[in-house]
């Protein structure tokens, strides 16, 4: 029980909360509905452990489905994206960056850190719209759904980002 | 050995990875034959009440709209009563009294939607009334405007609607001139848009016309609006019609639905109560056995009573005729007839 793993509660409820109050009525031209559930693992540091980022992602996935009557659905997508998160942060970390930084416009820059969000979200909302269809007969509209999502949810992330950077720019968790 | 369990320690993240993937996954494709884990829905009654307390605060933003369509929708049924009466009673006037049809009537619970989805590919719709208000799976649900879909499941206080826009959801029902029968899908996409399939190519089908429940089965009776056809297309195999119908309830501001709760018939219902509940057969012959006894009893006590009065006045009419024939005797004994005057 320390500050981290209280940090990552009360940012799970928050997030929670936000996504199926707010995000969840938007649904821009009909199929694009942006999942910020995943901006939880975006802020995961270096040097977490696997096992535990799998376990937050499932939670939270999990939390979400029962809100949303998509049982296992989000918990799929974002134990998946727990999966692959350690890998793509260690390919985008600048050089000199710490063993245990956060990933955050600041430490990152902007571009690259958009990039990271991108691509994280691109397979959490690849996941999560195939897992809805399940089918590839109306892949336009699923494609649709991926690429809309992906998108709104990345500029969702850097805006959140934007507004709490300045609180935490010295404090990692 | 050792070298082994390092690597399985060190690689203790595939496994974790591995068994959460294998429960979402599990949960996703049990999720058809749900019924019984009603816990990771919305019918959940921590889940429901967080969203009958959202819906509640929500629904005040559409007062105005839900206004004006009671408005308008108490106009038709005025206007529709006028021309009802209107009717009846030109019909009363030049015919002979008809008997009147027997009343085909079905209880409905009103309930209100707390939390819906519009644009998955198998949409649900929670409302706020559940087993507790007597509602069970495979109800039917309307709205003031037409058919809204299927209850799905049920707990205590919340049920789950598979309404129309549901890729599962199939319901059968008729064009309402021609009573050309077909079923009704929904594809991925518009929430106001359904098709109906399987209408035979020598059907003369019109744009415009009313798609209405068939009361073949026992969830919806039949003649309830559910759409009016808007485009005639092709089925993909060429050997049918695919019609796309525009449908009337309204999904985007749904609030307000009914449940229909008896629509099978009382008989049909305690005829199925009792092949259901052997003991509830059972009594009900032995009071329909002590009833049959009952009044077998009274019927003996009463040809009972019948035979003694019988046999009372037969005993009266002997005593009589002793008497007239003791009579005689007297008289004949030398009494004359003033004295039997005053006897009698």
């Amino acid at each position: 029980m320390n500050s981290t793993f209280l940090m990552r509660l009360l940012r799970l409820f928050v997030l929670l909360l936000f996504q199926v109050l707010v995000f969840n009525q938007i649904h821009l031209l009909d199929y694009i509905t942006p999942l910020v559930i995943g901006y939880m693992l975006v802020c995961v540091h270096r040097g977490t452990s696997r096992s535990a980022i799998l376990i937050w992602g499932f939670i939270m996935g999990l939390l979400f489905d029962i809100f949303t009557n998509t049982a296992g659905m989000a918990a799929a997508s974002l134990t998946l994206v727990g999966m692959i998160q350690p890998v793509i942060l260690k390919m985008m970390s600048p050089r000199d960056s710490a063993e245990d930084f956060v990933p955050s416009i600041t430490t990152m820059g902007f571009w690259r850190y958009i990039l990271f969000v991108l691509i994280l979200m691109l397979v959490l909302h690849g996941a999560f719209y195939m897992l809805d269809a399940f089918t590839l007969s109306d892949w336009q509209l699923t494609l649709i759904s991926i690429a809309g999502s992906t998108v709104l949810t990345t500029i969702i992330i850097i805006f959140i980002e934007l507004l709490v950077r300045s609180k935490r720019k010295n404090s990692h968790y | 050995m050792r070298a082994l369990i390092d690597l399985i320690i060190h690689n203790k993240h595939w496994f974790v990875f591995l068994l959460l993937e294998g429960i979402s996954l599990f949960f996703l494709f049990s999720y058809n034959g749900y019924q019984r884990s009603v816990y990771f829905t919305t019918a959940n009654g921590v889940v429901g009440s967080t969203y009958n307390v959202i819906s509640g605060i929500t629904s005040y933003l559409h007062l105005q709209e839900k206004n004006h369509e009671l408005e308008a929708v108490n106009q038709e049924l005025r206007e529709q009563i006028y021309e009802m009466t209107q009717k009846i009673d030109e019909y009363e006037r030049d015919s002979i009294k008809r008997m009147p049809a027997l009343p085909l009537k079905y209880d409905v619970v009103s309930a209100q939607v707390v939390n819906m989805t519009l644009h998955k590919s198998n949409n649900f719709i929670t409302i706020n009334k559940g087993e507790a208000d007597g509602i069970r799976p495979e109800m039917g649900v309307i709205c003031s405007r037409g058919v809204v879909g299927i209850v799905y499941m049920t707990s205590r206080h919340y049920s789950i609607v598979m309404p129309l826009l549901n890729m599962n959801s199939k319901i059968s029902c008729r064009l309402r001139n021609s009573e050309y029968f077909g079923s009704l899908i929904w594809q991925r996409g518009y929430a106001d848009i359904a098709y109906v399939t399987s209408i035979p190519r020598h059907a003369s089908v019109k744009k415009g016309e009313i798609v209405e429940t068939n009361g073949y089965s026992d969830i919806f009776p039949a003649g309830l609006p559910i759409g009016v056809v808007q485009r005639i297309g092709d089925s993909t195999d060429g050997m049918s019609y695919m019609l796309r119908v525009k449908l009337f309830a309204n999904f985007p501001t749904l609030r307000d639905v009914s449940v229909i709760t008896n629509y099978m018939t009382s008989e049909r219902r305690s005829l199925e109560q009792m092949a259901e509940d052997p003991a509830k057969k059972n009594n009900l012959y032995r009071s329909k056995d002590r009833e049959a006894v009952e009044e077998q009893k009274k019927i003996q006590a009463e040809q009972q009573a019948e035979k003694e009065r019988i046999e009372l006045e037969r005993i009266k009419e002997m005593l009589e005729r002793q008497h007239s024939v003791a009579n005689p005797t007297q008289s004949s004994t030398g009494q004359n007839t003033e004295t039997k005057d005053t006897v009698r």
